[in-house]
């Protein structure tokens, strides 16, 4: 217990990592603290608020990280690989499921998709008006690859050249799929713009 | 027009990641082009959509799901070969002590985390003074900068750009984040050179807000509040009550406390025509300095001419719809009618055709005429 106080105290992620190789529980809950909202709330938006599928995502992502995590020589980011298991795992599951969803099927502009947002540990963003919720199921119309960047963006909030390698595609294609996905939400969702930054209304 | 369209990089020209030239080169194009600037408040108003969804927290069974299976992996590990590191997993002793020493722990990595979300990063400050550089420091959100008399300062606005603020100045930092980086400016100068999306960067003073929309300028305010913006590259709109007057590089505009923004003009247009707007603008002057104004105002003062259509009342109006007609007709499909009622396309079209004759960069000797005007 005392080793894994210094890890924390220190900050060094390297030691929490070989500490997870060697079988360490208390490491592995460590790391799983630290990521696991930012995994479940890509997951979460990737499948338009389908809580127990964004769980059972998450789950994997994990259980995959911790025991392949013998793998992990270092080589590149830790971020880096663990974002690369999420976005495979949501495009994985996506694509098991095709048949059954009825949403972001392979076009940009998917139809407007029912009330997804509805489950109790959502109230918070509920709360927050209309305007996260029809966001919300804008977002999981997108094509799962621009669905990805833009979760990738904003709540990994990784640079370009990050996503590039986390997807392993280059920056060009970062940019351009991230312009295609504003432009398509702000034609669906335009007329629901946020708070203005307009001085003049302050 | 200035060069290629940009509508590709917008997306990356709002994240900053842009090189300083490619940033620069967008906001030139930006400042002239209708068409991207359009395309670009839709990239914005997605950006602020997506950046609205919340962050949401994992369920609390999750750890046991994925001990669940780690379990599992565990003791598949040991059965079968070379599939896992062959480590037994230590088990969880549950005595409560550990259990209490370990929820310690946690909340120490889960404050760690909100910590880092929380913190807003912050400008960073280099003082100047007769000597060169000196101190250096941090200013953070809510934090004053006060330069003495013979002290400068230079400020890095987050990755977008420079600010350079001049002596016996006041100036705070109100806010930064990715969609808005906002200094009151109190008492002083200050020159911004920034690389940034229109309407990233604002400077609020006692008369006016000054948003940035892609350029370089000076901003001053005296102590009495009154305000002098001047701009050297690219283009600013200043907004206050009620009034907006976008300034382009080689124009001025004075802004005064319960006014707002003055009518802008170009810093080498005529003593009589700066004399007359002074009087429309701030002493309710009538017919008399209008039509001073309009007799003085050269083909190049069509800015000025342009911002006085939606600043004067309906029989003046035309007065001034004729004179800039007459410098410049409004182009094919616009009528006076729509003019004359202030339609707000109408009224933009028109603008965007006579931009052209407005851009150009700032000229000599215009220290001395500002100087005369703050009198």
């Amino acid at each position: 217990m005392e080793q894994v106080v210094a890890m924390v105290e220190t900050g060094k992620a390297e030691a929490v990592i070989e500490a997870c190789k060697l079988g360490d529980r208390d490491a592995f809950r460590l790391l799983f603290e630290r990521h696991k909202d930012r995994v479940y709330s890509v997951a979460l938006y990737f499948f338009g608020g389908d809580e127990a599928l964004a769980g059972d995502v998450t789950q994997q992502v994990f259980l995959k990280l911790f025991t392949r995590i013998s793998q992990y020589q270092g080589e590149a980011e830790f971020t880096t690989w663990l974002y690369r298991l999420t976005t495979n795992a949501c495009i994985d599951e996506q694509r098991k499921r095709r048949r059954f969803l009825q949403f972001g099927d392979g076009d940009d502009e998917g139809g407007g998709a029912g009330e997804i947002f509805e489950h109790r540990s959502m109230d918070e963003a509920l709360a927050r008006g209309e305007l996260s919720r029809s966001v919300g199921q804008a977002v999981a119309t997108l094509k799962p690859k621009l669905r990805v960047v833009m979760l990738l963006k904003y709540f990994e909030e990784l640079s370009y050249e990050e996503i590039a390698s986390v997807l392993g595609c280059s920056k060009g294609t970062v940019a351009s799929r991230l312009n295609r996905g504003h432009k398509i939400l702000a034609r669906k969702l335009g007329h629901l713009r946020g708070p203005s930054v307009r001085a003049s209304e302050r | 027009m200035f060069g290629k369209h940009v509508k590709r990089d917008l997306s990356a020209y709002a994240h900053g990641e842009l090189s300083a030239e490619g940033a620069e080169r967008v906001a030139a194009h930006l400042g002239g082009c209708a068409a991207c600037r359009a395309e670009f408040e839709e990239v914005k108003t997605g950006i602020r959509l997506v950046e609205s969804l919340p962050q949401t927290k994992a369920p609390d069974a999750l750890w046991e799901a994925v001990e669940a299976g780690l379990a599992k992996e565990a003791w598949r590990g040991e059965r079968s070969s070379g599939r896992l590191v062959r480590r037994p997993l230590p088990r969880l002793a549950l005595s409560w002590r550990r259990a209490a020493a370990f929820a310690s722990v946690l909340l120490l990595a889960g404050a760690g985390w909100f910590y880092y979300r929380s913190t807003r990063p912050a400008w960073e400050v280099a003082r100047i003074d007769a000597a060169g550089v000196g101190e250096r420091g941090s200013l953070r959100v809510g934090d004053w900068l006060e330069t003495d008399t013979d002290e400068r300062a230079r400020v890095e606005v987050a990755n977008i750009g420079q600010v350079e603020v001049g002596p016996n100045t006041r100036l705070r930092l109100v806010e930064t984040r990715l969609t808005e980086h906002r200094l009151e400016l109190r008492r002083g100068t200050l020159s911004a050179r920034i690389y940034a999306p229109p309407r990233l960067f604002f400077v609020d003073t006692p008369s006016a807000v000054a948003a940035d929309l892609g350029c370089a300028y000076t901003l001053e305010v005296d102590d009495a509040g009154r305000g002098l913006l001047h701009v050297t590259s690219g283009w600013v709109a200043l907004e206050a009550a009620g009034r907006e007057s976008v300034v382009p590089a080689g124009a001025a505009c004075l802004t005064k406390p319960g006014a707002g923004p003055g009518t802008p003009f170009f810093v080498d247009a005529p003593d009589e025509l700066l004399s007359a707007l002074s009087r429309l603008d701030f002493e309710a002057g009538g017919p008399e300095a209008l039509e001073a104004a309009l007799a003085s105002a050269r083909p190049r003062d069509t800015l000025t001419l342009w911002h006085l259509l939606s600043r004067v009342g309906e029989p003046e109006r035309a007065r001034v719809y004729e004179r800039l007609a007459a410098i410049s007709p409004p182009p094919e499909g616009i009528t006076r009618e729509q003019i004359l009622s202030l339609d707000r396309d109408a009224l933009v079209a028109w603008k965007d055709d006579l931009e052209g004759a407005w851009t150009t960069e700032s000229l000599p000797g215009l220290r001395r005429t500002l100087r005369k005007l703050l009198q």
